[in-house]
């Protein structure tokens, strides 16, 4: 268990542990409670943590680099999105449907683009998400175009549907809270541990026997697998989707969330998630100074907690250590 | 030459060549490893002795061909070598610095799917590495550089080989941490295990070998017997052909 | 701790901003919210369109605003992205109680709001298409006139002034142009015309002389270009590159765009004007009058900046106003029914037409033709 609590916090700064999740966890209630847009902020925060703790598994775990998680969430959102409007299909099989897509498209892409490294590997998979976005926009006949697929029915089984925000924000929370505890499975797991070698000395894990090949695309296909679950959650919870909901913003977001929460924790995409959603919001009322202030935000960030926020409870503890 | 005519070959190795595009890193190569031998790979800086080890254990392109126990081992895929029993610990020790030492050791076994022998080999070697014992929920990175390569000899043994392959053990360790290191490897040496121990500290190993072979600009320059190495002058005469 | 304190302070920080930001003053103004993409690739279009807006809450409010009520806005950037669009609409609806809409021409971003604005029965005056579900379109209305005004202006002109029987059409994969695009293909027969190639591009493309030359082969000699950008001026480069004898007709846009393609193309290029952009060339109309109320103080603020954007704003706020003081009620619901009841208004870009079936209140053609010799713009339709 000891081992578990270091993967969680990445240290032993209790307090602050606590501190940080006790204040997550008031922002919440606050926005329960008092309701307004900040529901809806929330839940796409919630909505991202899903994406954010799959591309976790893949770049944090085992140390690869995807900018183009967005085609998985775009083939999650667009099947759910056609399923349920053009042939009146349930939410669940659909996104179920969109899930497998995403599997078989990870197989196919993965094979031959997780031999590169680095950069390579980078560009390759920024290419297909461009690639994705380009069928969205081109394949009219099934997808509208830019026009975009609207009149989604919201999240539901038979008769029940979760209309109303607060029980969509109840559910999301769930569903997040899912994702990490999954995360948190995998890491532990045989399986994780498999991740995690390969991403610290592929030759080192070859050697003990490990197909670091197969891992890695392993890594990328459960990857793929949260982000069209992220995708169809967020067409169900806007009822709207076209090509820009899935477009390059999307990889940029991620990214940030990621290095901002802490790569390679399992608390840090829900961490990074929530507040790269919320500080914006913080800023909203400079106006045309929104972006500058949310910008300076995140460079202090990055410069006080360069592992990202997760790895603050471990910083203040050392301060605390070195005051001591 | 030696005479091998009553031991029987765990290990051979024939015209074993290895190339990284046009750079022919390492020229065709013969050796031979018996039962329970160790046997040393000494050379200078750049002579080819990582390759070497990587190209037995099938991590880089090779031409040429790996015998185990008269067996043919495949080229290209280290897993398959794994397997057989031939396990290498790679020069700059490889351990998995994010993850605990626990882990570290799990990884290790990662072909066994047997909880019982699972913790017989655990017990043996946190009996042989005690300070791993009480390291286990550390990260290994948080480790020193003593205790951080007797991870990487301990992760190496969870996997029960039956030969292991060492790459420079002592790269960047204090003298009194590598004595203790090489005080170990002899032991499971006379306990039996096959061992090829690659080093640049000639002296250090040839106390412990039984059989060394020189490497020099990608090939094999000498096959030496240690006992009949006096002085260290005499030794670097070798390297200096 | 210093980190986590200031973390933790701005999290507070940011919260209680948020919930000081009540509605004390709501009461007395009557609030206007905008959803509008200031930031990314609809910024040009959509700064514009809330510069109109301004000046046209600045022109009611200078008249003691509406029944004694002065006029607010609230603008928010969604980037241009549909994501932000909801954040946005949902601020302006739960924080902000903004009573009615004049949002950009984010089509993308007003879609994904639609369902939110419609059960919050907030009217909303747009400037991009409407959305496709009949609950939603309920309460969206637009000052955009149909597509196919841009399509017909260009097909009566080539039928009745020229030789030219085949024409081609060249389009980017927006909404807006695909309406077009369709709307050509449907129509060009009853004007006579025969369209002969239909070519895409994508708005960042640098050529276009490979979809120029296949028109050009199949017979085209005018080609309808539909689309926003850079793009009209790159045809026309190609066009005179390849020395092919025919003429270009593009669609509406800033005439500061068609400047350097007039002086690549010359009298072998034409455009799609909105009134308020040939505002000098017009006879004296009840058209002409209304321009007029809106250009003054457009052009004391910005000179000679474009009006036709900012021209649609000035004619959102002022159907808003006009329905808000028939209504007399800022409740949703009655401004709603005012909207649909706004028949032979009288706007910049035309008179509208607002019915309980008829959302998008332009229903007859007030487009021209133009052209600009000698740096002149000229109307020739």
């Amino acid at each position: 268990m000891n081992s578990f609590n270091t993967i969680w916090a990445k240290g032993r700064g209790d307090r602050a542990t606590w501190l940080l999740w006790g204040l997550a966890a008031a922002f919440v209630a606050y926005t329960f409670a008092t309701g307004g847009y900040l529901i809806a902020v929330l839940q796409f925060a919630l909505i991202y943590t899903v994406l954010v703790t799959g591309l976790n598994i893949f770049m944090g775990f085992t140390g690869q680099v995807s900018f183009g998680h967005n085609a998985f969430a775009a083939i999650g959102g667009y099947s759910s999105a056609v399923l349920t409007t053009t042939y009146g299909w349930e939410p669940l099989p659909a996104c179920l449907l969109g899930l497998a897509g995403a599997l078989a498209c990870a197989l196919v892409v993965g094979y031959p683009v997780l031999r590169l490294r680095g950069h390579y590997l980078a560009m390759a998979t920024l290419a297909i998400g461009l690639i994705v976005y380009e069928v969205a926009v081109q394949w009219q006949s099934v997808t509208q175009g830019y026009m975009g697929i609207s009149g989604i029915p919201p999240i539901g089984i038979g008769s029940f549907t979760i209309a109303s925000d607060r029980a969509l924000l109840v559910f999301l929370m769930i569903v997040a809270a899912l994702a990490m505890l999954s995360a948190a499975g995998i890491r532990r797991s045989r399986l994780g541990r498999a991740f995690v070698a390969a991403a610290g000395s592929e030759d080192a894990a070859r050697a003990l026997g490990i197909d670091v090949a197969r891992y890695k695309l392993t890594a990328f296909m459960i990857s793929a697998a949260y982000a069209a679950i992220a995708g169809s959650l967020f067409v169900h919870a806007v009822g709207f989707v076209s090509p820009e909901v899935f477009g390059l913003p999307m990889v940029v977001m991620s990214f940030t969330m990621l290095y901002v929460g802490g790569i390679g924790t399992i608390a840090g995409p829900a961490l990074g998630a929530i507040i790269i959603s919320v500080l914006p919001e913080s800023f909203r009322t400079f106006k045309d100074y929104q972006d500058l202030a949310y910008g300076a935000a995140l460079i202090v960030i990055l410069i006080y907690a360069p592992r990202g926020l997760a790895s603050l409870p471990e910083l203040s503890a050392r301060w605390r250590r070195r005051s001591a | 030459m030696i005479s091998t005519a009553t031991t029987t070959r765990i290990l051979e190795v024939e015209g074993l060549s290895a190339r990284y595009g046009h750079v022919e890193a390492l020229r065709p190569v013969d050796l031979h490893v018996d039962e329970g031998e160790l046997v040393a790979v000494l050379g200078p800086n750049g002579a080819g002795k990582s390759t070497l080890m990587n190209a037995i254990m099938g991590l880089v392109p090779t031409q040429g061909r790996v015998r185990f126990r008269g067996r043919e081992v495949p080229r290209r895929a280290p897993a398959a070598a794994a397997a057989l029993g031939i396990v290498l610990v790679p020069e700059g020790r490889g351990i998995f610095a994010p993850m605990t030492v626990a882990e570290n050791l799990e990884l290790g076994a990662y072909l066994l799917n047997d909880r019982h022998e699972y913790a017989r080999r655990h017990a043996r070697v946190l009996a042989m590495f005690p300070r791993l014992k009480e390291r286990l929920s550390q990260t290994a990175g948080s480790l020193s550089g003593g205790e951080q390569q007797m991870l990487a000899v301990g992760r190496a043994l969870m996997s029960e080989p039956k030969i292991l392959l060492l790459d420079e053990p002592s790269l960047g360790l204090a003298p009194r941490i590598i004595e203790e290191i090489l005080q170990k490897l002899g032991e499971l040496n006379r306990q039996g295990l096959s061992i090829i121990l690659v080093e640049q500290k000639a002296p250090l190993v040839l106390k412990l070998a039984q059989r060394a072979y020189l490497l020099s600009v990608g090939s094999i320059a000498a096959e030496i017997d240690p006992r009949t190495i006096k002085s260290h002058d005499e030794l670097v005469q070798y390297y200096l052909g | 701790m210093y980190q986590f304190r200031w973390i933790s302070g701005l999290l507070l920080g940011g919260t209680v901003a948020l919930s000081g930001m009540s509605d004390a003053r709501a009461q007395d103004a009557y609030k206007i919210g905008m959803s509008a993409g200031l930031t990314g690739y609809a910024a040009t279009v959509d700064r514009a369109w809330r510069d109109g807006v301004e000046v046209a809450i600045a022109a009611l409010n200078a008249e003691g605003g509406i029944d004694g009520r002065k006029v607010e806005l609230v603008v928010e950037d969604n980037r241009s992205e549909p994501q932000d669009a909801v954040t946005a609409y949902r601020k302006m609806i739960s924080s902000d109680k903004v009573r009615v809409f004049a949002s950009g021409c984010v089509s993308a971003g007003n879609f994904a709001a639609a369902p939110l604005v419609a059960r919050a029965e907030t009217p909303m005056v747009l400037c991009s298409i409407l959305p496709q579900q009949p609950d939603q379109v309920k309460w969206a209305f637009t000052t955009i006139p149909p597509p196919r005004f841009e399509v017909e202006t260009r097909l009566e002109y080539i039928q009745k002034r020229t030789q030219i029987r085949k024409i081609g059409v060249l389009h980017d994969p927006s909404p807006y142009a695909n309406a077009q695009k369709a709307a050509a293909e449907k129509e060009a027969k009853d004007y006579g015309l025969e369209i002969v190639g239909v070519e895409q591009y994508k708005t960042d493309d640098a050529d276009l002389s490979v979809q120029i030359q296949k028109m050009y082969a199949a017979g085209a000699r005018a080609i309808i270009k539909i689309g926003l950008g850079g793009t009209t001026l790159t045809a026309a480069k190609n066009i005179k590159q390849l020395d092919l004898d025919m003429i270009m007709l593009t669609s509406l846009e800033d005439i500061a765009v068609f400047r350097p393609v007039a002086e690549v193309l010359g009298d072998k290029f034409f455009f799609v004007a909105s009134p308020s952009q040939v505002y000098d060339g017009l006879e004296d109309s009840p058209l002409k009058t209304e321009i007029g109320k809106f250009l003054k103080p457009w052009r004391a603020k910005y000179k000679d900046r474009d009006p036709n954007w900012a021209g649609r704003g000035w004619d959102a706020v002022m159907l808003i106003a006009a329905a808000a003081r028939k209504a007399k009620s800022v409740e949703g619901p009655n401004m709603r029914d005012a909207l649909e009841s706004m028949d032979n208004f009288q706007g910049t870009t035309g008179l509208y037409h607002m019915s309980a079936t008829n959302h998008q209140g332009i229903t007859e053609n007030p487009l021209l033709l133009a052209t600009i010799t000698g740096g002149q713009i000229k109307v020739v339709k």
